[in-house]
């Protein structure tokens, strides 16, 4: 293989950023695989820029910052979306950065299961399938015979399931508890160090970007309980899906409690939970000092092992180029593979 | 062989003739016995330093026996044998019977509260912040009383990580 066609489904901060990463790092993944990546097509959620001899990334991004939508790219805009998009064009892998739905999984599970009937590989950053259909997805990508990956999903930049598969492949892996939500980790390491109240630091949080308008997938839990899903089933080999994770999130904590637990040396996280015998997302005391001492919009995780101990890892949780960087990382690792 | 203990007696009359009684019967041999009742632990029990010498399953059959006797040990070799352990709990504490709640979490055996601190915020909800002290080994059934208490009576629960 000398030549990679990919299709960015999604074009929101994720898919800008791997558009972005493609065209800082082509070179370098031609040096690492011999292969030359082409975007063929890119979609948002109304309108798609198609083409078989493929597009400019940096253009791709000004279109849509500039026009809004991608039918607006010069010559090869176009109305198809959604799966249609995957008809239009020959393609070899699937770059799925649609937005996370934890109520249907959609588009994402569709997409993906049609990518993977076509005999393409998928590389995703989406949440949704993986905490509802995990197994599903999975199997279904074994039986197509094709590769399917999805460090994105959890913790951003951070490399957690990669990392934990290859580089502690001797070990088995007892547990996994970390911090998996930026948000809720901005504003509670925000209360802990100014004293203000959750309502108070929310509103800034929301007003500087980092906090969404709607916050409750944040804020209650429920992104940091879809990653405790994915790390369960795929580093611990637990079949478990969303409604199997307790979950409480951070909008019960008020000043006072992360005053007196200061008092003893202790801060509260939100920290996930990944044990055979616990899957749980909720507000816990770490020492200060401690691995999980890690504030503003970082994400951690300690990885309990068998031979190993424990081993920690940290890194930015979210971000356009932080989160591209896994998918380009797992679009690297395939295209190795394939060769 | 030897093992260096560390044990907490209450302070009253009779504790330590009760510690010393059980090791000679055991088989083992009493090297050492450092007892100064005027120093006292934060809950005001009084630490006795033993060195005992004798095979080792008698020496294990004497740690057992003060374990049935419900004398705690601290400290085996110079390891500290307690466990601290610290929750927040976050609701209508006062309210919900807070005698209830620490006598059920004190009932447990060998576990202790030492430290409660409570943040009343008029008819709100408040916060507590406990410590207990406890033999090791508590640790899940601790937390597993706390659970059940916040259930019933609808508190957070912040436990350590």
């Amino acid at each position: 293989m000398d030549e990679c066609k990919v299709i960015i489904m999604g074009f929101g901060s994720v898919g800008q950023g791997v558009a972005n990463a493609l065209s800082m790092k082509k070179d370098l993944i031609k040096d690492k695989t011999g292969v030359n990546v082409k975007v063929v097509a890119a979609a948002d959620s109304s309108s798609s820029a198609i083409s078989q001899d493929g597009l400019d990334e940096e253009l791709l991004v000004k279109t849509k910052k500039e026009e809004g939508k991608l039918s607006a790219y010069p010559e090869y805009g176009s109305d198809k979306n959604g799966a249609d998009v995957l008809d239009a064009v020959e393609y070899d892998c699937l770059i799925e950065a649609t937005p996370t739905n934890i109520v249907d999984a959609e588009p994402a599970l569709s997409l993906t299961l049609k990518a993977f009937k076509q005999g393409k590989d998928v590389v995703t950053s989406n949440k949704g399938h993986l905490a509802l259909k995990f197994k599903e997805v999975v199997d279904a990508a074994h039986e197509a015979g094709v590769e399917f990956k999805y460090e994105a999903s959890v913790g951003g930049s951070m490399p957690i399931i990669n990392f934990t598969r290859d580089t502690l492949s001797s070990c088995e892996i007892k547990s996994i508890k970390g911090i998996l939500n930026g948000t809720t980790n901005y504003i509670l390491s925000r209360m802990t160090a100014e004293g203000s109240d959750y309502e108070v630091i929310l509103k800034e949080s929301q007003e500087l970007g980092i906090a969404e308008t709607d916050p409750t997938q944040d804020v209650e839990g429920i992104d940091a309980a879809c990653k405790t899903v994915i790390l369960a089933n795929s580093l611990l080999g637990i079949d478990a899906t969303y409604s199997d994770v307790k979950v409480e999130g951070i909008s019960n904590i008020n000043s006072q409690a992360i005053e007196l637990a200061k008092k003893d040396d202790y801060l509260i996280k939100l920290i996930a939970e990944i044990s055979p015998d616990n899957l749980q997302v909720s507000p816990r005391l770490v020492k200060r000092g401690s691995s999980y001492d890690v504030s503003g919009t970082l994400n951690m995780a300690t990885i309990k092992t068998d031979l190993a101990d424990e081993v920690s890892v940290i890194g930015l949780g979210a971000g356009s180029l932080e989160t591209a960087s896994a998918m380009l990382t797992d679009l690297i690792s395939i295209l190795k593979y394939k060769n | 062989m030897r093992i260096d203990l560390v044990l907490e007696l209450l302070d009253i009359p009779g504790q330590l003739v009760k510690v010393l009684e059980p090791i000679s019967g055991l088989g083992a041999n009493l090297v050492t016995v450092i007892h100064k009742r005027d120093y006292k632990n934060d809950d005001g029990k009084v630490p006795v330093q033993l060195t005992l010498e004798g095979e080792r399953e008698d020496l294990l059959n004497v740690i057992t026996r003060f374990d049935d006797l419900g004398f705690s040990i601290i400290e085996m070799d110079g390891v500290v044998k307690k466990e601290k352990i610290t929750t927040i709990l976050f609701g209508h504490i006062v309210d919900q019977d807070l005698r209830d709640t620490m006598d059920r979490i004190n009932d447990l055996k060998g576990v202790q509260i030492v430290a409660f601190d409570i943040k009343l915020n008029g008819e709100e909800k408040s916060t507590a912040l406990i410590n207990i002290e406890a033999d090791v080994g508590k640790k899940q059934i601790i937390f597993d009383r706390i659970a059940e208490i916040a259930e019933e009576k609808e508190l957070l629960v912040i436990n350590e990580v």
